[in-house]
């Protein structure tokens, strides 16, 4: 069997070799397809971090009432706590409001100073798991006693949800054609390869060559290639990060525009091992017609 | 060796290819199928490879059924019978020596066997200082040889020629002749489907005609072939 390895290696690169321009089209064809789902899926990352910080922003205030009792104070705290949609709970006192308040307005003393310290109400801010659960959240508390107002940016807010949702719905429709265009355009250069060499194959079975032995080395080939047109595209996506959004990033500090050099590595295994499986799978597919002699 | 029983093949849309053909081949013989273009000799040779299967009929090849031979079974049957084409089917990408030493890697012969070989059969041809040629660069009789050798080189029972001299003047078509009549008597089988009137006239051996997919004429050895 070694002797097979053998056999099989050799014949593998010296096919790459002698063939050098398919191998070209090949790997070209891989990286560029490869590239394309590579830029969509880290673009699709640095949307969906800014999309998530965001929402992060997004939380609910609900104001108390100045004559609401301890008592209900307390019942609205572990109401609040309780709900499974909620992820943290701060309370506000009328004093911390103040405070921030005056924070706030610093620059303009006329403001602060004629307000009562007493006129700002104490309020809860909740943080919620799912943005979207923020309307029903807000009409539950609404009405229980000591409550005053709930408030939780209504339309504007209801807005960016929708359009944060658009955004991921848009991503998840780029990834699958980017990966359906890739699917096509790798199997069809595949096929193409095979088909240009479809005499040798027939010649093959001819002097009792076995399918395993022809396919062989036509799938280690397709390994081959697939793994180069990956290398190409990530460190092109690489080079991406490293030139445009890592400085970017450094110009536009308040929102998250750059990905991790772990995301790009975790890419360029992801497009390997997409590129191997298409490569295998095409090469598999694409022999069988030319193996039925 | 080879063995016809009843053999019928009727092509898709009912073209008859063979009718009711049954003959026998012995060990070592050396035999010309005849017959003009659309006779039935191509469909003949495709089926002793499998690569068509007969409508009806067995056929036994080295006393063994081949109709009954699974599918992945065939490679191993066509490791016994070697085969040289009009067309030489050589690999273009491949010189002399890989082309010949190609067939012995396809059965996983080691490396030393073949190196052993290899040179030894294209030696047999005459076409050692050929070696590191490409097919392109030989003319047609030495690409035929080169063919000879691959079909030769593991050594099968049976040669089967499917017009090997088709595309060949006289002369070379003669030294291909005696290159194969040679194999003969070193005791491989030959068959060789012909349509070449010069080449069956010189040997004079045994020749099975076909006319229209029938068998019409089998003339043992010893009788003077007149070509068919």
């Amino acid at each position: 069997m070694a002797l097979r390895v053998n056999y099989f290696v050799d014949e593998t690169v010296s096919n790459l070799r002698r063939n050098v321009l398919l191998t070209l089209a090949a790997v070209s064809t891989v990286s560029i397809s490869l590239l394309l789902l590579g830029v969509v899926m880290v673009g699709g990352e640095v949307l969906t971090k800014m999309v998530s910080s965001w929402e992060g922003k997004v939380e609910l205030n609900v104001f108390l009432r100045d004559e609401a009792t301890p008592d209900e104070v307390k019942a609205l705290d572990s109401q609040a706590k309780g709900m499974p949609e909620v992820d943290e709970v701060f309370f506000e006192s009328k004093e911390q409001a103040f405070e921030e308040y005056k924070r706030m307005f610093k620059d303009s003393p006329a403001i602060t100073e004629n307000v009562d310290p007493n006129a700002l109400p104490a309020s809860y801010r909740i943080k919620l798991k799912d943005p979207n659960s923020a309307e029903a959240v807000a009409s539950r508390l609404q009405g229980q006693p000591g409550v005053d107002e709930v408030q939780f940016g209504g339309e504007a807010m209801k807005r960016l949800l929708k359009f944060t949702g658009v955004v991921r719905t848009i991503l998840v429709i780029a990834i699958v054609l980017t990966l359906g265009a890739a699917i096509l355009l790798i199997a069809n250069t595949i096929r193409l390869g095979i088909y240009a060499r479809r005499k040798e194959i027939g010649i093959m079975k001819l002097v009792g060559a076995t399918n395993w032995f022809i396919r062989v080395p036509f799938i280690f080939e397709g390994t081959v290639q697939a793994a180069l047109g990956a290398l190409v595209a990530s460190a092109l996506i690489y080079a991406g990060k490293v030139f445009g959004l890592d400085r970017m990033q450094d110009a536009i500090l308040f929102l998250p525009l750059t990905v991790g050099s772990g995301s790009i590595v975790r890419m360029f295994f992801t497009l390997l091992l997409i590129g191997i499986v298409i490569g295998v799978f095409g090469s598999t597919l694409a022999l069988r017609r030319f193996l039925e002699v | 060796m080879i063995r016809l029983e009843n053999v019928s093949k009727v092509y898709k849309g009912s073209v008859v290819a063979l009718r009711d053909i049954s003959t026998d081949i012995q060990k070592e013989e050396f035999v010309f199928l005849v017959g003009s273009s659309g006779s039935g000799k191509s469909t003949f040779i495709k089926m002793l490879l499998k690569e068509e299967e007969p409508s009806e009929g067995t056929i036994f090849v080295a006393g063994k059924d081949i109709g009954q031979l699974p599918r992945w079974r065939v490679p191993y049957l066509r490791r016994n019978i070697g085969c040289v084409f009009q067309d030489f089917k050589l690999l273009a990408n491949k010189t002399v020596r890989e082309n010949v030493a190609f067939a012995l890697e396809v059965i996983g012969r080691p490396k030393n066997i073949i190196n052993q070989r290899v040179p030894a059969i294209i030696e047999l041809v005459g076409l050692t200082d050929k070696l590191n040629s490409m097919p392109h660069e030989l003319s047609g009789g030495e690409q035929q040889r080169v063919c000879i050798a691959r079909a030769m080189v593991n050594r099968p029972p049976i040669l089967l020629a499917d017009e090997p001299t088709g595309n060949l003047d006289p002369s070379t078509s003669a030294d291909i002749m005696n290159l194969l009549e040679r194999l003969n008597e070193s005791g491989t089988t030959v068959l060789i489907a012909t349509h070449d009137h010069a080449v069956v006239d010189r040997s004079r051996k045994r020749v099975i005609e076909l006319d229209g997919g029938k068998l019409v004429r089998d003339q043992v050895r010893g009788v003077y072939g007149i070509g068919g």
